[in-house]
C-alpha cells in the first residue's frame, strides 16, 4: 500500500453513513477524511461510542490501517489497510477475534455485523469475531437496526448468490434486548465468514417471483415465553390468509447478567436487556427475500399481539415494496455488486426501495470513491420496479491477488 | 408440499355448477392442464380453437361477446375470459407443520439455504452399479475377518444366538471391548479402573495363581503350552537430583557400581562373544 501516502484523501463531512464510507474505504483502499462530526451538537460532540467501537474492530481486523481523530471527535481521518480477518495476531487468540462492546451502545449487533460481513469476503484469512460485552443488543432496536435473527436468515444467504456460500455461521451465544433507556445489553454473537473470493460473481436478478412461503423467530429475553407464543398467533392470523407456509419459531432465554461497577461491592451483578421481538422473512419463489423486525421499546408498554401485528405489517409493507431486495438487504447487494468483477449486474428494485436517502447516498459515495455511476432504468413490469445496472470495479480482494 | 399449498383452484363460474356434472371430455385434473397447455400453445400460433364446450357458454354471453367483437381483438381466447377464483385455505393441511429438521436448520448458527428441500435420495438412485458391489464386497470381508477373529466368543452353549453369528449378552461385551483394543484403546472395558488396593492385589494373586497351577498341571501330563509371557520388571529408578552420579549408586562417600552398571560401560564386550542366542 505505498500509494496511500501518495494519496491525498477523500473528503466528506457529516455523521451520515459514517459506517458505509469507512466500508468503501477500507475495500477501495482509499484513505477518507470525515469532518464535522456532530459538531452542532453542544451535549454528544463528536464520535458516538458505536463509532469508535466500530472503528476499533476495523482496526482490529485490518492490518496498517491508521486512524485519526481531531481532539473534541468531530474530524477523522482513517487511512485503511489490508483486510487480515482473524488471523493471529493482535487481539486475537485461538483464531477468534473478541470484540467487547461498551455498556452506553444504543445500536444493535447488526450495526457491526452488516459491515464486518461486507468486509469478511475480502479479507485475507477467515473471519472469525466474538461480539461480548455490556453493549451487545442482539434484537432488533428502536435506533432502526434489525435483529441478529434477520442478519442471519434475511442477509447472509444473499451472499449465496454471489457465489460465496462455504462456512458462514453467526451464532448467537447470548441474546439481549436493549437495556433500560435502549443502552446496553448483555449479549454475545459470534460471527465465522470463513469463505472468502477474489471476486464476487455477477448478478442479475430481475424476477421477484412470488412470496411462497415465511419463516420467522420470536425472542423473548428474560420474559415469559407466552410472549412469544402471543406474537406468533397474531403475525399468523395476519399473514396465514396470504401464504398458508408460515412458520414462526419461537426463542425464549433468561435475561443476561452483566456486571455492575460498584466498589463496594466488586462482584455484583445486574440482569439488563428484557424484552421480546419478532423477526420476520419472506421467501418468494426465486429465493428473493423479504424481512421485517419489530422488538418491545425498552421503556416497555406494548403487548406482545401489538408488536406481533406490526411486524407483520412490516412484511407485508417490505413485499409491497417490490423489487427483488429490500430496503434493509439492498446496501449489502448494492456494494457487493459495485466491489464484484468489472462486468454489468443487473438487479431489479423497488421505486421506493431506491428512492430513499441511504441508497442514493452509497450511490453517490460510490462515485466518490472512483467507482462508475449506476444506470437506472423502469423495469418492463407494470409495478414501477427500477432495473439497476452497477459495473464492479474489478479489484476485489487484495490479500487474494497472488495465491 | 409448497405446490399443494400454493395450489390455485381456476374455476369457472359455470364451471362450478356443472363440477359435478362432469360434462367434460376429460375427466382427471391432470388431463385436463395438459389439454389446456396444448391448447394455449396452440392458440399462439395459430387463431383461438372454438370448442363445442365454450359454444355454450358463449351463448349464455352472448351480449358481452358483442361487445367484445366490437373491439376487433382477437388476441384472447374464450378461456381466459373465464373468472378467476383464487382460493385461500385458511387451514394447513397436515403435515404442512414443518418438522424437526426444519426447525434445525432454520435455527441452526448457519444462514438457511431455502432451496435445499429437495431430497438427495432421488440424486442417488441412478448409482453406478459397480460401486455397489465393489461396496458390498468390502462390507462382506470385512464381516468375515470380523467373524474369524471373534469366532471364539461364539459358543456352542448359546445356540439362540449362533444363527445370527453375532455375539450377544456378555459375549457381545468382549467383542466390542476387543474391536476397540484393536482399534487402539489402551484400556480394555471390562477391567473395573478404581477399586481398593487390596481387592486389586487379591485379584492379581489369584490370577497368577490360577495360571501357576494351569502350567504345573500341564507339566504333569505332559502338555506342552505357549511360552510364557514374562512380566518385564518395571526398571529401577536412577537416582534423581543434582550431583547424582550418572551410573551407580553413591552412599557412604563410595560409589557401587552394580555387575550390570560395570558391563554396561565396558560396552559391546558379551554381545562380541556372541552366540547367546538360541541355536
Amino acid at each position: 500500500m505505498s500509494d496511500q501516502t501518495t494519496q491525498p484523501p477523500i473528503r466528506f463531512s457529516g455523521q451520515k453513513s459514517l459506517v458505509s464510507r469507512l466500508v468503501l474505504s477500507t475495500l477501495t483502499g482509499r484513505p477518507i477524511r470525515i469532518s464535522q462530526i456532530r459538531s452542532s451538537s453542544s451535549t454528544n460532540t463528536g464520535l458516538a461510542p458505536h463509532e469508535v467501537s466500530f472503528l476499533r474492530l476495523l482496526e482490529a481486523i485490518t492490518n496498517g490501517s491508521s486512524i485519526e481523530f481531531s481532539y473534541t471527535g468531530t474530524t477523522l481521518v482513517y487511512r485503511p489497510g489490508l483486510i487480515t480477518g482473524s488471523a493471529e495476531g493482535l487481539g486475537t487468540s485461538g483464531g477468534v477475534l473478541r470484540h467487547e462492546l461498551p455498556a452506553g451502545c444504543s445500536r444493535g449487533i447488526s450495526y457491526f455485523l452488516i459491515p464486518l460481513c461486507l468486509l469478511a469476503p475480502f479479507s485475507k484469512s477467515q473471519v472469525n469475531v466474538l461480539f461480548t460485552g455490556p453493549g451487545v443488543i442482539t434484537s432488533a432496536t428502536s435506533t432502526g437496526d434489525v435483529s441478529v435473527d434477520t442478519v442471519r436468515t434475511a442477509i447472509l444467504p444473499l451472499y449465496a448468490q454471489f457465489g460465496i456460500s462455504n462456512n458462514i455461521e453467526l451464532r448467537i451465544l447470548k441474546r439481549s434486548s436493549p437495556g433500560s433507556g435502549g443502552r446496553g445489553g448483555g449479549g454475545e454473537v459470534q460471527l465465522v465468514f470463513g469463505h472468502q473470493v477474489r471476486l464476487p460473481k455477477t448478478i442479475h436478478i430481475l424476477n421477484a417471483g412470488r412470496v411462497k412461503k415465511i419463516r420467522g423467530v420470536a425472542y423473548a429475553t428474560g420474559v415469559s415465553g407466552s410472549n412469544n407464543a402471543r406474537m406468533i398467533e397474531t403475525a399468523r392470523g395476519v399473514l396465514n390468509q396470504f401464504v398458508p407456509d408460515t412458520y414462526i419459531f419461537s426463542d425464549v432465554s433468561s435475561a443476561p447478567l452483566v456486571p455492575i461497577e460498584n466498589k463496594s461491592n466488586p462482584g455484583a451483578k445486574r440482569k439488563i436487556g428484557i424484552g421480546f421481538g419478532i423477526s420476520l422473512v419472506a421467501e418468494s419463489s426465486t429465493a428473493c427475500l423479504y424481512s421485517a423486525d419489530v422488538a418491545s421499546p425498552p421503556s416497555g408498554g406494548q403487548t406482545p399481539e401489538d408488536i406481533g401485528k406490526q411486524c407483520a405489517y412490516q412484511l407485508l409493507e417490505t413485499i409491497s415494496k417490490g423489487g427483488v431486495v429490500s430496503s434493509v438487504a439492498a446496501p449489502t447487494m448494492l456494494m457487493l455488486m459495485a466491489m464484484g468483477s468489472e462486468d454489468v449486474g443487473r438487479l431489479q428494485m423497488g421505486r421506493h426501495v431506491l428512492g430513499t436517502e441511504e441508497i442514493i447516498g452509497l450511490g453517490r459515495d460510490l462515485r466518490a470513491f472512483g467507482a462508475a455511476g449506476w444506470g437506472l432504468r423502469d423495469a418492463s413490469g407494470d409495478d414501477g420496479d427500477i432495473i439497476v445496472s452497477i459495473v464492479g470495479r474489478g479489484v476485489g480482494n487484495v490479500g487474494r491477488k497472488i495465491a | 408440499m409448497a405446490g399443494i399449498l400454493g395450489k390455485r383452484k381456476r374455476v369457472s363460474r359455470e364451471g362450478a355448477g356443472q363440477q359435478n356434472s362432469a360434462s367434460r371430455p376429460s375427466e382427471s385434473p391432470e388431463a385436463d392442464d395438459i389439454q389446456a397447455i396444448f391448447q394455449r400453445h396452440f392458440e399462439a400460433k395459430f387463431k383461438p380453437l372454438d370448442l363445442g364446450l365454450e359454444k355454450v357458454e358463449i351463448k349464455e354471453s352472448a351480449q358481452e361477446r358483442q361487445d367484445e367483437e366490437a373491439t376487433d381483438w382477437e388476441g384472447i381466447s374464450s378461456e381466459d375470459e373465464k373468472v378467476e377464483i383464487v382460493e385461500h385455505s385458511a387451514r394447513r393441511p397436515a403435515g404442512a407443520r414443518p418438522g424437526k429438521d426444519e426447525l434445525k436448520a432454520f435455527m441452526s448458527s448457519k444462514p438457511p439455504s431455502f432451496n435445499t428441500t429437495i431430497s438427495k435420495a432421488t440424486q442417488s438412485a441412478p448409482a453406478v452399479l459397480d460401486d455397489d458391489i465393489e461396496a458390498l464386497n468390502l462390507k462382506n470381508d470385512l464381516a468375515l475377518q470380523r467373524l474369524l477373529r471373534e469366532s471364539h466368543l461364539l459358543d456352542g452353549s448359546t445356540s439362540a444366538a449362533a444363527n445370527t453369528l453375532a455375539p450377544s449378552g456378555a459375549n457381545r461385551q468382549r467383542a466390542l471391548d476387543m474391536r476397540l483394543q484393536t482399534l487402539g484403546s489402551k484400556r480394555s472395558i471390562l477391567t473395573q479402573k478404581n477399586m481398593p488396593m487390596s481387592h486389586r492385589k487379591g485379584i492379581v494373586a489369584k490370577a497368577t495363581q490360577r495360571e501357576e497351577s494351569r502350567r504345573k498341571e500341564a507339566k504333569e501330563n505332559g502338555i506342552i503350552l505357549e511360552a510364557a509371557t514374562k512380566m518385564k520388571k518395571a526398571e529401577r529408578r536412577r537416582e534423581r537430583g543434582i550431583g547424582g552420579p550418572g551410573v551407580g549408586k553413591f552412599n557412604g562417600g563410595t560409589l557401587k557400581l552394580s555387575r550390570k552398571d560395570v558391563e554396561s560401560i565396558q560396552g559391546s564386550r558379551s554381545n562380541a562373544s556372541g552366540g547367546r542366542g538360541r541355536r
